[in-house]
């Protein structure tokens, strides 16, 4: 049986909460009012909805707050909003500052409502850059947040998970797909935690990206480890934490004491003249992936090289955490 | 008609919500102005209420997020599910209306076996304390569904303790077909909680039949024994009941350790009581 798809409507208007109930619920949909802005993230976060309908037809400043912060969290923006606007309001609207995915023109054309409706759902499945595992914006976005940065005082900051591959064999894919979830929930958390933001990516596998201002990439970086040591406490059985390490077949089947999970992160600031272009930053990420991964604690190495050829490792000034 | 145990089992299905006490609310709003505030600051505040807490962890091991069964601690539900998120879920909690004393009792009491919870697995060098002191918090859960979903029945119970002298348990199996430890498991279980929350808080009043997380479940049981002894909060009823000898026997207690134990309870408990005084005067009503 498939459960009744729901949806939450946002609006103040008593008449049209009660009209669009009854309609939608003759379309078999579940609808849950929410007239009280406070009320609403509280809500769509504890028990999310199918879709939103928000009502911005009669202004409402905390409806609009709303609608950004649902927008800007990769797990929640996934959902569905269709924004019902006054008619012939549609020219004026600044729509960067609307994200929405859709909208119906106040007063409402049933059907076309409907269809809308069913678009919205449809649509959610098909034009997804997103990686559906963690539901952050994939490559085609990462490589233009790389690209946007090039020249500014930004750090492309790359993180992967080491020893994640025996992990995955052994505690088993759903497990390894945990631990992905978890990276990229802390990774966009704690960016998002930081008083200037920034972009997140995930690439692939246990690869993901993030960009953010030069000035807060320690701080980040630190944050980050600290809280992935924290959860990965949730990740093992009591007697492999208690040991620090587990079984695990390498690459050759034979069974090898395995560290527990850690991640190491590659920082290449962007306002470098060296890098030209998105291709140099992979490039050079990926020298400094090899340099962080030799520790065996999570750790973060930045690039301060500001001179071709490239010096040898040893030479390298960089700054390792445990 | 449909027996007392699924009428229960149906409620808590339905159950997305619990009250908590305003002045935690309040003091988790003046610290979400803040926009510096760190998870370490949220996640204290958070863990003294036995409601926020597991509103939080339904949360996170709620399919929507993929982590089901997986985060059993506050502070990790928190790193997880990022400050916005907490933030808007304690923004638009329910709170209690009326004040009433057993609900502050309820609430001081569950903090209580969580620091003595806390005391107990670190003098005994366990493993996982957080874990063991977040079941310990949650363990009476099932009391706060009986006080807020079976209202009419609620008012029965405390009759039934008071007119005969029964033990809260007693009194619930005598008039609900269940108890608050059983209601507390099915909330769990409907909530996807990990087994190392549920099966302390199912087995706390029946040790031996704990078989997975039984040293949790051991150490869950003896702290809410020790802090009914300490007269500090109210669960429900006046009695003590005894130390069972299978978690004495797990937890390789003698009473030379349990003294020194109960000293340290004392005086956390100090700091939990000022703790709660500073809640309860955000208790009040504002205009």
């Amino acid at each position: 049986m498939n459960p009744k798809r729901r949806i939450a409507l946002l609006s103040g208007d008593q008449q049209l909460h009660m009209h669009l109930e009854l309609r939608l619920q003759s379309k078999d949909y579940q609808v849950v009012s929410l007239p009280e802005p406070s009320q609403v993230l509280g809500f769509i976060y504890s028990d999310p909805p199918d879709l939103v309908i928000i009502d911005l037809a009669t202004p409402n400043p905390q409806f609009h707050t709303v609608l950004k912060e649902l927008k800007q969290d990769s797990y929640f923006s996934t959902i569905p909003v269709i924004g019902l606007i006054s008619e012939g309001a549609g020219e004026g609207v600044v729509w960067d500052q609307f994200p929405l995915d859709d909208f119906v023109s106040h007063p409402v054309r049933y059907p076309e409502l409907f269809s809308r409706i069913q678009l919205s759902l449809q649509r959610i499945k098909r034009v997804f850059d997103n990686n559906p595992l963690t539901k952050l914006p994939g490559n085609t976005s990462i490589q233009r947040a790389i690209e946007r940065a090039l020249g500014k005082p930004l750090a492309v900051c790359y993180i992967d998970i080491n020893n994640f591959k025996p992990y995955n064999d052994t505690y088993g894919f759903s497990r390894g797909d945990e631990v992905l979830r978890m990276v990229g929930r802390i990774m966009s958390n704690t960016v998002k935690e930081t008083k200037d933001g920034g972009f997140v990516g995930h690439i692939g596998g246990d690869d993901f990206v993030f960009i953010i201002p030069l000035e807060n990439v320690e701080q980040v970086c630190k944050t980050i480890i600290a809280s992935f040591n924290i959860i990965v406490s949730d990740l093992f059985g009591d007697e492999d934490k208690a040991r620090g390490h587990y079984l695990a077949k390498d690459r050759m089947g034979v069974v090898q004491k395995t560290p527990l999970l850690g991640i190491s992160i590659a920082v290449v600031p962007t306002d470098n003249p060296l890098m030209q272009h998105a291709a140099k930053v992979v490039e050079v990420a990926a020298e400094l992936k090899k340099l962080a991964k030799k520790s065996p604690e999570s750790c973060y190495v930045i690039d301060r090289r500001r001179t071709n050829p490239l010096p040898a490792v040893a030479d390298l000034p960089s700054r390792r955490e445990q | 008609m449909e027996s007392k145990r699924t009428e229960i089992k149906r409620i808590i299905k339905d159950t997305k919500s619990l009250p908590t006490l305003p002045g935690v609310i309040a003091k988790l709003g003046a610290l979400a102005e803040n926009n510096s505030v760190s998870v370490h600051e949220m996640a204290r505040v958070v863990s003294s209420d036995q409601v926020l807490s597991a509103k939080v962890l339904r949360l996170v091991n709620s399919a929507f997020y993929g982590f089901s069964g997986r985060v059993s601690t506050v502070s990790n539900a928190l790193i997880l599910l990022g400050v916005n998120v907490v933030k808007s879920l304690a923004i638009s909690s329910s709170i209690f209306e009326i004040m009433e004393k057993n609900v502050v009792g309820l609430w001081e009491h569950s903090m209580g076996v969580a620091v003595a919870a806390n005391v107990i697995s670190k003098r005994l060098g366990l493993p996982e304390p957080e874990e063991t002191s977040t079941a310990a918090l949650l363990h009476d859960i099932g009391k706060v569904i009986i006080k807020i979903k079976l209202q009419e029945d609620y008012g029965h119970l405390t009759a039934l303790i008071n007119e005969k002298g029964l033990m809260m348990l007693e009194a619930e199996r005598e008039l609900l077909e269940a108890d608050h430890a059983e209601i507390g498991e099915w909330l769990g279980q409907t909530w996807l909680l990990p087994e190392k929350l549920i099966e302390p808080i199912a087995c706390h009043h029946d040790v031996a039949r704990s078989r997975v997380h039984q040293t949790k479940t051991a150490v869950v049981h003896v702290s809410d024994v020790l802090i009914k002894a300490s007269g500090f909060g109210y669960s429900g009823d006046d009695l003590v009941p005894l130390i069972q000898p299978v978690a004495w026997q797990k937890l390789g207690l003698n009473a030379e350790l349990l003294a020194s134990i109960v000293e340290e309870v004392e005086d956390k408990l100090v700091e939990v009581r000022n703790f709660s005084l500073d809640i309860q005067s955000n208790n009040e009503p504002k205009a």
